[in-house]
């Protein structure tokens, strides 16, 4: 090896460590960088089937990420929520449907010592979803009344009487356009197993009761009559989509009104961008909203739930999905090309009864329909 | 077969190439990609997915390579009647880990079932109707869309019983179109709205639209065949069939129709089959997910309504092809009533007091050869089985009925004296249906039945032909003097045919017989390696089944057997 050769090798080599140490200096000063912040570890979650399809959109994990509050999430039952609140075992957040069913998981919280917070990022109303031809024998009939362009006021009421006088649709006046001898019934999924089913419950008693049950005399005798609006409907679904399923797909036939989340419908319409000619609404006067119940048990789900609120974003994604988020504006505005016609400002709302007296009602119901 | 193949081949070729790149990578791993790679044992295949299916959806099944070849899980369909299927997965019986019925509300509506299907999603629609062949749809005037509108279970019940319609049904006991067409008659009889329950029963109602049940069977796929078969304009032909939309349409679509069916359906109200796919073991929820993903997505969906005439739950979907079924009017749903002692009484009154009674010949292969291998051991269970005590759903199915007749011909180098078993009837209530307890009488009659099987001895030849022969001439006897019974032969063997007459023999013999023994079907039950092939050849001659004791569970075999009878 010559000199030259020599000393270029060397050069080489010299030229080869300085790169290495550079590119070494610099990967850990990155890595400082990053430890600095904090590893942004997954928050676990527990949701209801409700938020679901919202947790697992592309949009809503990248806006988490990128805040530093990605989720990992497992669905279960909201009824079977509070059962999750175990002290040392706590997810970071739980997010069931329904205040019932929130009020029971903080009950449970505050038992087991767990501090929790409780926010309300987006809700839908409880809904019945019918048909024109059904709406017109219900406006007949004193039972419902026009609120706006294919949107009605149900009188729940009225329309709860002659359910459980067991009227027939072909008994009711103009019932030409629905001559059937089933009975005049609103398709409820399974109260066993459903928080809607338990919200219908709740309708009912406030229809008949005049006013929110709040004591145990009046639920159990009420819950006990109430049964037959269950219990007559036959077999009822027991999965949260099912009754919805049968409204759309087996349509007037076998469901002429249907009980659901608003945003079950409003969803199906923004995905298929319409809903058929005949479907309507109606808004039973009064009704429950259902709020999906945001309960934080660390200080960074206290800083999701706060995102959830306020971030513009992830509200328009929760009226993709058909829910209600503060600014109505951005809900209406949104269905609007679908063509379906939605209440804009629901007026009168009621909470249901204490999570102990509807678990009292459904347990209620339950035994009745077990004869 | 060529699938597996072509599995084979492209793993091969897989390994070629991946011996090619390994190559290049290192001179040194050429050893593993010599002769020693070849012998290598072939990487596992993947698991399979079982899917419990009803044996309507047997018409679904090229879903199989569709499926695997979409979302790459090995799905695999098992089949089986409604009511059996319901129960296999109720007592978590079944292996399969997901189900898939036309209905599953039996077992939806019991906490216990609710409990073995972690998710549900309902993938196609179809309603059971009546179809009624041209002619006889224009003598009831049923033609006209008008009046046909206007057509309900009671006035169905009323041709029926008036000899009008004369229909195919699948068995009402086993199957859901069978049962929710007498859940129809039950409820428009009834005039409730809703909740029915098994005191609400019309008795009459059921009696008259059973007297125009006609041909039974055990599935559509048999029926469909029969139909094609049978189909007739005259008085005591079969004129309609009453099933899923589905297999009407591709009846009528299939060319072998004499002539095509009106669909008729029911204003008081049709049951609609509404065939959700069911998750029964939670470790396979994302093969799952992939399969209903894909049953649900527009390809399989289409191809669905288009091959299978089922209506698609995809709404768009739906929209596109409304062109392949019947634009009636609106379809107002019978409601479902989930009450169980109705179902079960309503069965078991179908089984012991309203279908036409039973009356057979079983003729006993007690040849020597029986000894051997726990065969004969195995012909005493199988009558143990037909005579036992087992009350569950399957069991009643099984069993012998009240008003049941039954002759044993046992035989060996000839045909030997038959022993006469007569059911007594059950005392029906005046009103309504319940599952009735086995009254002192049937019981007794029961213990006979298993103390004569356990008295069979085993010896000498085996003269099948010549007692099979016997019974159907027995069988015409008794049919001759009373019309009122179903007919049969339930013949049970081990060997193959050594004393008597041939095959051949007694072709031509039953050639020779009066033209009403066509009507007189021939079961063999097989416990050896007797000729199935001439078995096979005897009832294609006289019609009926063959059917392997040894591969088959004896339920099974009397389930079906049943169905036929």
């Amino acid at each position: 090896m010559s000199k030259t050769s020599k000393v270029l090798l060397t050069l080489v080599l010299l030229a080869g460590f300085a790169a290495a140490l550079y590119f070494a200096l610099r990967g850990q000063k990155a890595a400082v960088a990053e430890a600095s912040l904090g590893p942004a570890t997954e928050l676990k979650g527990v949701i209801s089937l409700d938020v679901e399809p919202f947790f697992k959109d592309e949009r809503v994990r990248k806006i988490l990420a990128d805040n530093r509050l990605p989720v990992s999430v497992t669905r279960v039952g909201s009824r079977e929520m509070a059962a999750k609140v175990v002290a040392g075992q706590m997810p970071d957040f739980l997010f069931p449907s329904g205040v019932v069913a929130a009020n029971q998981v903080s009950d449970a919280a505050r038992k087991a010592g767990v501090p929790v917070a409780q926010s309300s990022p987006f809700h839908t109303p409880m809904v019945i979803a019918s048909w024109t031809p059904i709406a017109g024998i219900l406006v007949a009939n004193g039972m419902a009344r026009p609120l706006g362009d294919r949107t009605y006021g149900l009188d729940m009421a009225q329309l709860t009487q002659a359910m459980l006088a067991k009227k027939r649709w072909k008994d009711l006046k103009g019932a030409s356009a629905y001559d059937v001898s089933r009975s005049v019934l609103v398709s409820t999924t399974d109260v066993r197993r459903s928080n809607s089913a338990a919200m219908y419950l709740a309708l009912t008693s406030y229809a008949v009761h005049g006013d929110v049950v709040t004591d145990r005399g009046t639920a159990v005798p009420l819950a006990t009559r109430l049964a037959e609006l269950f219990k007559r409907q036959g077999y009822q679904e027991n999965y949260v989509n099912g009754n919805f399923d049968d409204y759309v797909a087996i349509g007037i036939g076998k469901t002429p009104m249907a009980f659901i989340y608003e945003n079950q419908l409003v969803a199906y319409a923004l995905d298929k961008k319409g809903v058929g000619a005949d479907m309507v609404l109606l808004y039973p006067q009064p009704t429950i909203v259902n709020k999906v119940v945001f309960i934080a048990a660390s200080e960074r789900a206290r800083a999701l739930a706060d995102l959830l609120g306020r971030h513009a974003e992830l509200q328009r994604i929760a009226v993709s999905y058909g829910f209600r988020v503060a600014d109505t504006g951005v809900f209406t505005q949104a269905i609007k090309p679908t063509g379906l016609a939605v209440e804009e400002r629901i007026t009168q709302v009621i909470d249901p009864p204490s999570f102990e007296l509807m678990a009292e009602m459904i347990e209620v119901v339950t035994k009745e329909m077990a004869q | 077969m060529s699938r597996a193949v072509n599995r084979t081949v492209n793993r091969t070729v897989n390994r070629m190439k991946l011996c090619g790149l390994l190559l290049l990578a290192a001179a040194t791993t050429l050893a593993a990609c010599g002769k020693k790679d070849e012998r290598a044992p072939a990487p596992p295949e993947k698991p399979v997915f079982s899917v419990l299916a009803t044996s309507d959806l047997k018409d679904a099944l090229p879903l199989e390579e569709m499926v695997e070849k979409a979302t790459g899980v090995r799905l695999r369909f098992t089949f089986g009647g409604t009511m059996e299927s319901t129960e296999a997965v109720l007592s978590a019986s079944t292996p399969a880990h997901a189900a898939w019925f036309a209905n599953a509300k039996y077992l939806l509506s019991d906490p216990y079932g609710q409990g073995r299907v972690k998710l549900q999603e309902k993938i196609m629609l179809s309603p059971i109707t009546v179809g009624v062949s041209q002619t006889t749809a224009r003598r009831l005037g049923w033609d006209d869309p008008a009046t046909a509108a206007k057509v309900g279970w009671k006035e169905i019940t009323k041709a029926a019983a008036e000899g009008k319609l004369s229909y195919a049904l699948s068995n009402p006991a086993t199957s859901n179109q069978g049962f929710m067409a007498l859940m129809g008659v039950v409820a428009a009889a009834s005039n409730k709205a809703e909740a029915l329950t098994a005191a609400d029963v019309d008795r009459g109602a059921i009696a008259g639209f059973l007297k125009g049940y006609k041909l039974p069977g055990d599935n559509s796929t048999y029926l469909s065949e029969k139909f094609i078969e049978q189909q007739g304009t005259q008085a005591g032909q079969v004129n309609s069939f009453i099933n899923y939309e589905s297999w009407l349409l591709s009846l009528n679509n299939s060319g072998k129709l004499r002539e095509k069916l009106v669909l008729v359906y029911p204003n008081e109200g049709v049951s609609t089959a509404d065939y959700p796919f069911m998750l029964l073991k939670e470790d396979r929820r994302d093969d799952y997910q992939k399969v209903v993903a894909y049953l649900k997505s527009p390809e399989a969906q289409k191809w669905l309504a288009r091959q299978t005439l089922r209506r698609p739950i995809n709404g768009e979907v739906a929209t596109g092809v409304a062109d392949l079924f019947p634009k009636e009017g609106m379809r107002v749903e019978l409601p479902f009533s989930p009450d169980r002692q109705l179902a079960d009484g309503l069965i078991d009154a179908y089984l012991n007091e309203f279908r036409r009674p039973i009356a057979s010949t079983f003729v006993l292969d007690t040849s020597g050869s029986m000894d051997g291998q726990g065969r004969r051991q195995q012909l005493v269970q199988a009558l143990h089985y037909v005579a036992g005590a087992d009350s569950s759903l399957t069991g009643r199915l099984a069993k012998l009925t009240s008003r049941e007749r039954v002759w044993m011909l046992p035989f060996s180098d000839q045909p030997w004296r038959m022993t006469y078993f007569e059911l007594p009837r059950g005392n029906p209530q005046a009103r309504g249906v319940q599952v009735q307890e086995d009254s002192a009488a049937k019981q007794a009659v029961l213990a006979e039945v298993r103390a004569y099987a356990d008295g069979l001895r085993m010896t000498g030849g085996t003269a099948l032909y010549d007692s099979v022969l016997a019974a159907l001439q027995h069988m015409l006897e008794q049919k001759q003097k009373n019309p009122n019974y179903q007919y049969s032969v339930v013949a049970f063997t081990d060997g193959e045919n050594t004393k008597g007459r041939s095959l051949q023999q007694f072709q031509q013999a039953y050639a020779a017989l009066p033209e009403d023994v066509r009507g007189i079907p021939v079961f063999m039950v097989l416990f050896g390696e007797a000729k199935e092939a001439d078995l096979k050849a005897l009832v294609q001659t006289t019609g009926g089944k063959v059917f392997d004791a040894r591969k088959m569970p004896l339920y099974a075999v009397f389930k079906d057997i049943r169905a036929y009878q």
